[in-house]
């Protein structure tokens, strides 16, 4: 869609994404009672076939929450924990050790609301710095190989386009081995209404 | 040497024994792997959906185009198609909680297949579909086997 697109443009879904990903951080971290810090935001446009190549390759096994907005703005939204970082989420919040091959349903459905709650703190934080209504349809979690993870995301995506504006801020503790990213998946409308509401005509 | 081309989402390839040919992480995606055993030639394609719209330019993202033009480029390199043999793998739902019409995209992915396979007349001889775990697949181009891999279940090979 957007080859061309300038790289103001990237700036400016940067700075959004920073605002929700800064938001859902800090949720987190009252949450599990860490301290998270953000890492910088990054925005690229790339074909469908190397996003898992930029998040660091389709075979790590990764834990993913996924939400698909479908109000006026029409994004994909997704929190991925690595598989190590979400045993030691789900640890940390049940109290009790965690097999990440063979999740209890207890366990994936609180992995699913961790999710939630980061994916709702993103939104919110977002949609009233542009003032847009984001209805998110109810999440989903899964603990699979990353390649795997991310086709339901591409393929609401692919039937438009053959290149995604992927946008990626990953947190990590300060103080104990946890990360983790965000990655928001925007339509093409949508862009062109966050760049609107953003001040820009793009 | 033995070499390894990994085909990435809306990606196709082919290639000659010894070579191996890879699709990482497929979720409802799905590989439609082809074999010559005479040749000892294969080829893959990694679909991300069903059915092509039309005046589509992109036909290698779609399962219905990109079969069809992948065999066209293996019988160029001198396949038969009386000889192809096709195995299928992926077409998974991934987020089988989320109520959106796209979540059951991975059937739909192995419904075409199996229905352009028919039309073009080549045998499906195996496969591993659908389900709700992502794999990773293998071609050998010496022996037309497909190894599979997943986060958490044995190795198998079909």
């Amino acid at each position: 869609m957007t080859d061309d697109a300038p790289r103001r443009v990237l700036d400016i879904i940067t700075e959004f994404a920073n605002i929700g990903a800064g938001s859902a951080a800090t949720a987190l971290s009252s949450l599990l009672d860490m301290e998270l810090m953000n890492d910088a935001t990054t925005c690229e446009i790339l074909p469908l076939a190397k996003v898992s190549d930029y998040l660091g390759g389709a075979k790590q096994v990764v834990a993913g929450t996924y939400t698909y907005l479908c109000g006026d703005l029409k994004s994909g939204v997704l929190v991925v924990f690595p598989s190590d970082s979400a045993k030691a989420l789900l640890e940390h919040l049940t109290k009790e050790k965690v097999e990440i091959a063979s999740l209890t349903n207890i366990q994936l459905s609180a992995l699913k609301e961790v999710g939630n709650i980061c994916l709702c703190w993103y939104l919110c934080a977002v949609s009233k710095m542009i003032d847009v209504d984001m209805i998110p349809a109810p999440p989903d979690a899964t603990v699979d190989l990353l390649g795997a993870v991310l086709d339901i995301p591409l393929a609401s995506l692919g039937a438009k386009v053959d290149t995604v504006i992927a946008v990626h801020t990953s947190f990590k503790a300060l103080d104990r081995q946890f990360e983790g990213y965000f990655l928001m998946l925007p339509e093409e409308s949508t862009l062109k209404l966050i760049l609107d509401r953003m001040g820009e005509s793009g | 040497m033995r070499e390894q081309r990994i085909v990435g989402i809306g990606q196709m390839a082919t290639c000659r024994a010894p070579d191996r040919l890879a699709c990482l992480g497929l979720g409802s995606c799905v590989a439609v792997i082809f074999y010559d055993p005479v040749l000892k030639i294969g080829g893959v394609i990694h679909a991300l959906l069903p059915k092509a719209p039309a005046n589509c330019d992109s036909d290698e993202k779609y399962v219905d185009t990109g079969t069809r033009k992948l065999v066209k480029e293996l019988m160029a390199k001198g396949a038969i198609k009386e000889r192809l043999v096709a195995k299928l793998v992926g077409g998974a739902q991934m987020f089988s909680n989320l109520s959106l019409s796209i979540s059951d995209i991975g059937k739909h992915n192995v419904v075409e297949a199996k229905k352009t396979l028919k039309e073009l007349g080549i045998r499906l001889i195996a496969e591993d579909t659908e389900g709700n775990r992502g794999r990773s697949a293998y071609l050998s181009t010496e022996s037309g086997r497909v190894t599979i891999e997943t986060a958490f279940a044995p190795t198998k090979t079909i």
